[in-house]
């Protein structure tokens, strides 16, 4: 049987594929949660993260698609009057370090080359699925960061920044690579939206905490643990998911969580950036919170008729495009071989390639005098040159 | 603008001698104008806490309730101890081993690791000797790597009995080995005095201690910072009293200043003082007198408390000292002591982010050291102006009587040098100007004899040096006195053996005033960025100096003799031994206690002041007697 058959018939197949296709949003979903600041001074930006990471966890996303990163140990700090824990409320009520987490890069791993291997899965082949970002262009991710930063920078550990630039790169790689249908960025910092200003792939809604040479602020301290132990912006924005996000069937959208901001209660202006998703602010306001936050159970199919790029209809035609290319290029070779090498074609099937020994050139095979000659010719014009200009030169002086 | 330059430079007079002393003048007056200027509010700033990681006043403090009857319960113990051995003869109460014991047994009740370190220092015929306490709470959860240390001494640097203060860290170690969230070792530090103890124990702990002072048997990781305790009195209290002057006028971090203010003022309402400044209402004149006072114990170097001896180890640390008579008890100073503990056990590195350079003219005003450097260094600056001016002089300029001869001599010479240097119409303006101009010739210095004898006399500080820290302390009135009649006698002395040498004396005397001058000069504006206040007021003293000339020969003898002795009079009353005394009578000390104390500080602390005043202010001021005392044999 030709083992073209099975390439043959797969358009075919894929073509029947379609007709049982229905429309949907998105297939999985994906957090990106990232603390930046060690230090125990630090603690409110490893209680935002933790925060964030419970509520996605309560709704839904498992921790096998939570890539939660967190430069530094606060619940065995020796500093910590409650060891091994870790709150981002003074009442202490929720243990954000509880008995379930799941941290995937920690301390040192926390790096900015790691962040970008991450979202851009340049990873090397024995980096475990735990630290990988294993998103499709069915998923919709949300990218959660905090920490300390400034005018487009964010300082991770002390050491390094990543810029607005490299986050805008790595997000249009993402893009590219076909790594999110759907992105939902937040940072809490200080002039925290200075960060997405340079997206440029689409479909990224992007939020921050405070304007160009703005602070962010923390909410408020615990007297026991000594330290602040949550920044307002994650205050209010938690405040919102765990108050009105309380299920996955929440009908609470984006536009309900941005109009909840109360700039007198976060002290500073946050942001939303609206232009990269398509249909703008109008189509962006109606995504529901749990489209990011909350996890998708039911495996819904792409539309037929859906053709935009990313689209299992358009992969689908490239993919027969290119059978169609390696068909044709398989029947040419096979015809060169046959009328060629008739003993060679007879001894192996048409389409294994065989290395064919091109020998090292030699220089003698090439006309050598031909090139001495007009070595020869530009060295002595050189040796004209010199020697009239050392006579018409000397004659002056 | 240009043509009075230009003329600048055909009047040698006005360059060579007049200037230098306008500019040195004008140096110095404004050097002690921008030093009157800092307490203003434009020049001054208001503190700020730098170090991220300190925290303070963000913990709420528990030391409170039932630790105060375990306060009340220690207390009682070492009184009825105290007490009992009253009339046991002259041994100071607080080092009989009874007590002792009962303090090793209470740390170790309350599961401290404990240790004990004798030392014994002889001083100016006084022999210093004790045994320190000392205990460790290891951090439950923390490396071993660093540590904070808590002091309470016996004795508080005033020599009052702390027994308070000692109740109190002793009631602090119990609470704090029960807490599980220190990130570094605490040590607990009971000297017997606040003089020679500590210091014996830090030096030890850096394994520096001479002979006389035992080895540390149990140690911990490097010291973060050190808090010393004092109450030495009954009745409750109003204010603390922050000491933070080190050795040698070394300052801890402003940092851990501004953290003691911030906790006990922010945080427990306890009010701050500083430099005994009781009444602060933040006016010019008080925030000028507590700059002064400041600037007063920087400058002498010697150690102002307890927390001094830390500092040459660069381990930031305060006393906290209570104060006046107000409702704050034992353990509103309890809770200040907790909350500055946990801000330093919030420290990540040691403390650095802030100023270790600046002087404090309220509790929440400062002067950063670019800001009040300038001053010193002009001061320093007028010396070398002049050292410079005088070493031109004599080498360029021979004054508005130089003899004739030279001047036709040279003159040609110079003339023809002039010409190539100079454009077409200078040199013309030159040459008509004609003789006006020929003093400026270059003469030839004899520099052996100066040099001989500024090094020598640089070098002859070294023997007071040697005998003021040495001698028994009984002697030390006589030896002041016989210094002062030494140096009313020494610079004329060495203007007569100077006059008896055959070279041009008023340049001779020009040398050695600029020679001396010079190393004055440098070694002022060097100091300057290491201990400001000592080098302005060694600058201040040696101002004069700089004025100093021998009359002309010129003057009538009369006039001349006169001069000289008024001169030589007036300078012999800002003589280092006899500034001292005056100093000792305005504070109302006796001299024998400051030069005791000042032995005990060469011997025991490290203190330099004695090195400055010596090798650099003495020989500066022998040279200026020199120089005035050579009006009198020519």
């Amino acid at each position: 049987m030709s083992p073209y058959f099975g390439l043959q018939a797969l358009p075919f197949l894929l073509f029947l594929l379609f007709a049982a296709l229905v429309a949907s949003e998105h297939t999985s979903n994906w957090a990106v949660l990232v603390a930046t600041s060690r230090f125990w001074f630090n603690y409110r930006h490893l209680a935002n993260v933790l925060s964030l990471y419970r509520t996605v966890k309560r709704l839904g996303i498992p921790d096998s698609q939570i890539i939660l990163m967190l430069p530094d140990d606060m619940a065995c700090n020796p500093r910590n009057a409650f060891p091994g824990t870790v709150y981002s409320n003074a009442d202490r009520a929720v243990d954000l370090y509880g008995d379930n987490i799941e941290v995937d890069y920690r301390g040192y791993e926390v790096t900015v080359e790691n962040f970008i291997r991450l979202l851009t899965d340049r990873l090397d082949e024995d980096v475990p699925r735990s630290k990988r970002l294993g998103s499709d262009a069915g998923s919709n991710v949300l990218v959660y960061m905090t920490g300390h930063g400034g005018d487009q920078f964010l300082k991770f550990q002390d050491a390094e920044e990543i810029g607005a630039w490299d986050l805008a790169d790595a997000f249009g790689q993402m893009w590219e690579k076909k790594r999110y249908h759907e992105l939902l960025f937040m940072i809490d910092t200080c002039q925290a939206n200075t960060m997405y200003t340079h997206f440029y792939s689409p479909n990224i809604i992007a939020t921050g905490s405070s304007e160009l040479d703005q602070s962010s602020y923390s909410h408020h301290a615990d007297n026991d643990v000594g330290v602040a132990v949550i920044d307002r912006w994650t205050y209010y924005v938690l405040e919102f998911l765990e108050n009105r996000v309380t299920s996955l069937d929440s009908k609470q959208t984006l536009g309900d969580l941005f109009d909840s901001y109360d700039e007198t209660k976060i002290h500073s202006n946050p942001g939303v950036r609206w232009d990269l998703f398509p249909g703008g602010e109008q189509e962006g306001r109606l995504r529901t919170v749990v489209d990011f936050f909350g996890n998708v159970q039911s495996v819904e199919v792409e539309r037929a008729d859906a053709d935009e790029p990313g689209s299992l209809k358009e992969d689908l035609i490239e993919i027969a495009q290119l059978v169609e290319k390696w068909r044709a290029f398989s029947q040419d070779y096979a015809a060169a071989n046959s009328t060629s090498h008739h003993e060679v074609a007879r001894d192996s099937p048409a389409y294994e390639v065989k290395r064919r020994n091109v020998g090292p050139a030699k220089l003698s095979e090439e006309t050598p005098w031909e090139k001495r000659l007009i070595g020869l010719s530009i060295l002595g014009a050189c040796a004209a040159i010199w020697f009239t200009g050392s006579t018409l030169g000397g004659t002056v002086a | 603008m240009v043509a009075s330059l230009r003329n600048l430079r055909n009047n040698p007079h006005f360059l060579f001698v007049r200037l230098p002393y306008i500019l040195s003048f004008l140096c110095i007056i404004s050097g002690v104008i921008w030093l009157f200027l800092l307490p203003l509010d434009d020049y001054s700033r208001k503190t700020y806490i730098s170090e991220n990681a300190l925290l303070p006043g963000q913990v709420h403090a528990y030391f409170a309730g039932s630790e105060q009857h375990i306060f009340r319960g220690y207390k009682r113990e070492l009184e009825g101890l105290i007490n009992g051995n009253e009339n046991e003869g002259e041994e100071s109460v607080e080092r009989t081993p009874v007590i002792s014991e009962k303090i090793q047994s209470i740390l170790k009740a309350s599961g401290l690791k404990v240790a004990t370190q004798g030392y014994e220092y002889t001083s100016s015929g006084i022999t210093h000797q004790g045994e320190n306490i000392y205990a460790i709470i290891q951090a439950p959860r923390g490396d071993a790597t660093e540590a904070i240390v808590l002091v309470a001494a016996w004795e508080t640097i005033d020599g009052e009995l702390n027994l308070n203060g000692v109740s109190l860290a002793l009631t602090l170690a119990r609470y704090f080995k029960r807490w599980s969230l220190w990130s570094k070792d605490i040590i607990f530090v009971f000297p017997p005095d606040s003089k020679a103890g500590t210091q014996a124990w830090v030096d030890a702990y850096h394994d520096m201690q001479p002979p006389t002072v035992q080895p540390l048997p149990l140690k911990s990781g490097a010291l973060q910072g050190g808090l010393v305790i004092e109450y030495p009195f009954e009745h409750r209290f109003e204010n603390v009293h922050i000491i933070y002057d080190g050795v040698n006028g070394q300052l801890p971090n402003l940092d851990l200043f501004n953290t003691a203010v911030s906790i006990a003022g922010g945080q427990m309402g306890i009010g701050t003082r500083l430099q005994e400044m009781w009444d602060h209402d933040n006016s010019y004149e008080k925030r000028l007198q507590t700059m002064l006072r400041g600037m007063v114990k920087q400058g002498l170097g010697y150690a102002a408390g307890a927390h001094s001896s830390f500092m040459p180890y660069h381990i930031d640390a305060i006393t906290l000292q209570t104060q006046g008579n107000g409702w704050q008890d034992e353990m509103a100073l309890g809770r200040t002591v907790e909350g500055l503990c946990r801000s330093l056990n919030n420290l990540l590195e040691h403390l650095h982010q802030s100023f270790f350079f600046y002087l404090l003219m309220q509790t929440h005003r400062f002067v950063s050291i670019g800001t009040y450097l300038p001053s010193a260094m002009l001061i320093a600056g007028n010396f070398t102006i002049m050292a410079i001016a005088l070493w031109l002089r004599t080498g360029y300029y021979k004054g508005p009587g130089a003899d004739d001869s030279t001047v036709t001599r040279d003159g040609k010479a110079s003339e023809s040098e002039k010409e190539q240097l100079l454009s077409k119409d200078q040199a013309q303006a030159i040459s008509k100007a004609g003789d006006s101009i020929n003093g400026s010739t270059v003469a030839e210095r004899q520099l052996a004899l100066p040099l001989t004898l500024v090094i020598s006399l640089h070098l002859l500080g070294l023997i007071p040096l040697y005998i003021f820290n040495n001698i028994s302390h009984e002697k030390y009135t006589l030896a002041t006195h016989t210094s002062i009649a030494i140096n009313a006698l020494l610079p004329p002395t060495l203007s007569l053996l100077l006059s008896r040498t055959n070279v041009s004396q008023q340049a001779q005397l020009h040398l050695i005033k600029s020679l001396s001058l010079l190393p004055l000069g440098l070694f002022l504006s060097t100091l300057a960025t290491l201990n400001f206040s000592l080098s302005f007021m060694t600058g201040l003293l040696c101002s004069p100096l700089s004025f100093i000339s021998c009359p002309s020969t010129a003057t009538k003898p009369a006039v001349r003799y006169a001069s000289a002795v008024l001169g030589l009079v007036l300078l012999n009353i800002l003589s280092p031994p006899v500034v001292l005394l005056a100093g000792c009578k305005y504070f109302g000390v006796e001299v024998t206690t400051v030069l005791t104390e000042a032995a005990f500080g060469w011997d025991v602390w490290g203190m330099w002041t004695q090195v400055v005043v010596w090798c650099v202010w003495w020989p500066a001021w022998v040279v200026g007697g020199v120089v005035l005392g050579g009006g009198l044999f020519s």
